[in-house]
């Protein structure tokens, strides 16, 4: 009992819509690539996700960023199971409404460089170790950059400071916090000239070619419809439905 | 004795041989070929290729034959031959598989090129909590408001039924303009 499919068959934004309209409650399995994507659905709003990398299941993203991270991805597989129980007992981790996920989802895919725009990390960017630390997918594996980052954070002021106490380059320290951000380690205090999220207008519906298909009356010409305009009488379309509705 | 026909179709195993099995009152003639894409396999191991065959008594002046038109698009060609002269048709499309909505909007292209018949969409699997809901279906096939999307389960006979009695009101309403409960008897 399971919704399967491509992401090119049927967007997440469209997945995302459903899982709204129904309101259902599952969970929704992505793959593509080494990649894997989990998102939790508990009557219909997204309560928590996940996206992890290659065989030791690195995790890439958490909660709201994993979300907006599956949003840009085209080609994935995808199962959503019904089952309630599953996301019954789970925290809630995100906490922005789906629409904004996706509005935030297609602004990203229009400017892939940039991170979310409340998180938006500068050489000033104060940061501080998130309070609940990421339990998805039973652990985190970080790798040297990242545990050298991270252990700076409590004696750095910002993100200058981290880069002269361990001599990283800046595009490395800027990319790395921006990974422990997304993996939900590492939260940004205070960010130089914030800019609000506007949300611009969504072209979100999947790409479904326009359709000439409108019905066509019955008894008009065609090439070899001319025996069912004949034999659908009165009398015998309600003999056909007495058969059928005593059966 | 005259016999009338009734069509079901549908993409790749949207369940239109459970659908007749469901509803003849014969066991069916069905005409099952193994699978040959891999794809197509997963899924299903054989599909019917040339038709299934249902049957349904009405009174003693006609008898009702509903078919089945093979699932692979290589036997379309059976297409045209099974819908001539039909009633009305059945689009069966799976409502767990988006996949197969892209598949069912091609096949309906193409059937209204073949025959003018009334027909309707009837959602496969509406019985699973995953399945897409109707509006997301009629959205995706761009199916007008003035045919009837149903529910269905395909192996449910009651389902089957409903689906049935829908498309013969369809009927009736594209041919004289009103349901079937509001027609008169023939004048003769």
């Amino acid at each position: 009992m399971a919704l399967e499919g491509n992401l090119q068959d049927m967007s997440l934004i469209d997945l995302i819509h459903i899982f709204r309209m129904g309101p259902k409650s599952g969970v929704l399995l992505l793959a593509d690539g080494s990649e894997h994507g989990i998102l939790y659905v508990s009557e219909g709003r997204l309560i928590d996700s996940v996206v992890v990398r290659g065989q030791e299941q690195q995790v890439v993203a958490t909660a709201e960023e994993a979300v907006i991270q599956l949003l840009q991805w085209e080609n994935a597989t995808f199962t959503f199971r019904h089952d309630p129980n599953a996301v019954v007992e789970r925290p809630t981790r995100i906490f922005h409404d789906s629409e904004w996920l996706v509005l935030e989802g297609i602004r990203r895919r229009k400017s892939p460089l940039q991170g979310p725009s409340h998180q938006r990390i500068t050489m000033d960017s104060q940061l501080e170790l998130a309070s609940l630390p990421n339990q998805a997918k039973g652990g985190v594996n970080l790798d040297l950059t990242q545990w050298r980052i991270l252990s700076q954070i409590a004696v750095s002021q910002n993100i200058r400071d981290i880069c002269d106490n361990t001599g990283l380059e800046q595009n490395t320290v800027i990319r790395t916090v921006t990974e422990l951000v997304a993996i939900g380690l590492v939260e940004v205090t205070n960010v130089l000239s914030p800019k609000p999220v506007r949300p611009k207008p969504a072209n979100q519906q999947s790409g479904h070619k326009p359709s000439s298909l409108t019905p066509v009356p019955a008894g008009s010409s065609a090439a070899s419809g001319d025996v069912s305009t004949t034999t659908s009488s009165r009398g015998l379309l309600n003999a056909i439905m007495r058969r059928v509705r005593g059966l | 004795m005259e016999s009338v026909k009734i069509v079901i179709t549908g993409a790749y195993a949207a369940g239109k041989t459970s659908f007749i099995r469901s509803i003849s009152e014969i066991d069916i003639l069905s005409t099952e070929y193994e699978v040959t894409d891999e794809k197509e396999r997963q899924l299903k191991h054989q599909t019917t290729v040339a038709l299934d065959f249902g049957k349904l008594a009405i009174n003693d002046d006609y008898v009702l034959y509903i078919f089945g038109t093979p699932g692979q698009e290589r036997f379309d060609f059976m297409w045209e031959h099974l819908s001539i002269g039909c009633l009305g048709y059945v689009v069966l499309v799976d409502s767990c598989r988006p996949a197969h909505l892209n598949e069912t909007y091609r096949l309906m292209e193409r059937f209204v090129e073949i025959t003018d018949a009334p027909f309707i969409v009837a959602a496969n699997k509406q019985d699973d909590p995953t399945a897409l809901p109707l509006t997301y279906i009629r959205r995706r096939l761009q199916v007008p408001i003035e045919i009837p999307i149903v529910p269905c389960v395909a192996n449910d006979r009651e389902s089957v039924k409903s689906v049935l009695l829908t498309l013969l009101d369809h009927i009736a309403v594209q041919t004289y303009g009103q349901k079937v409960d509001d027609l008169q008897e023939d004048p003769e």
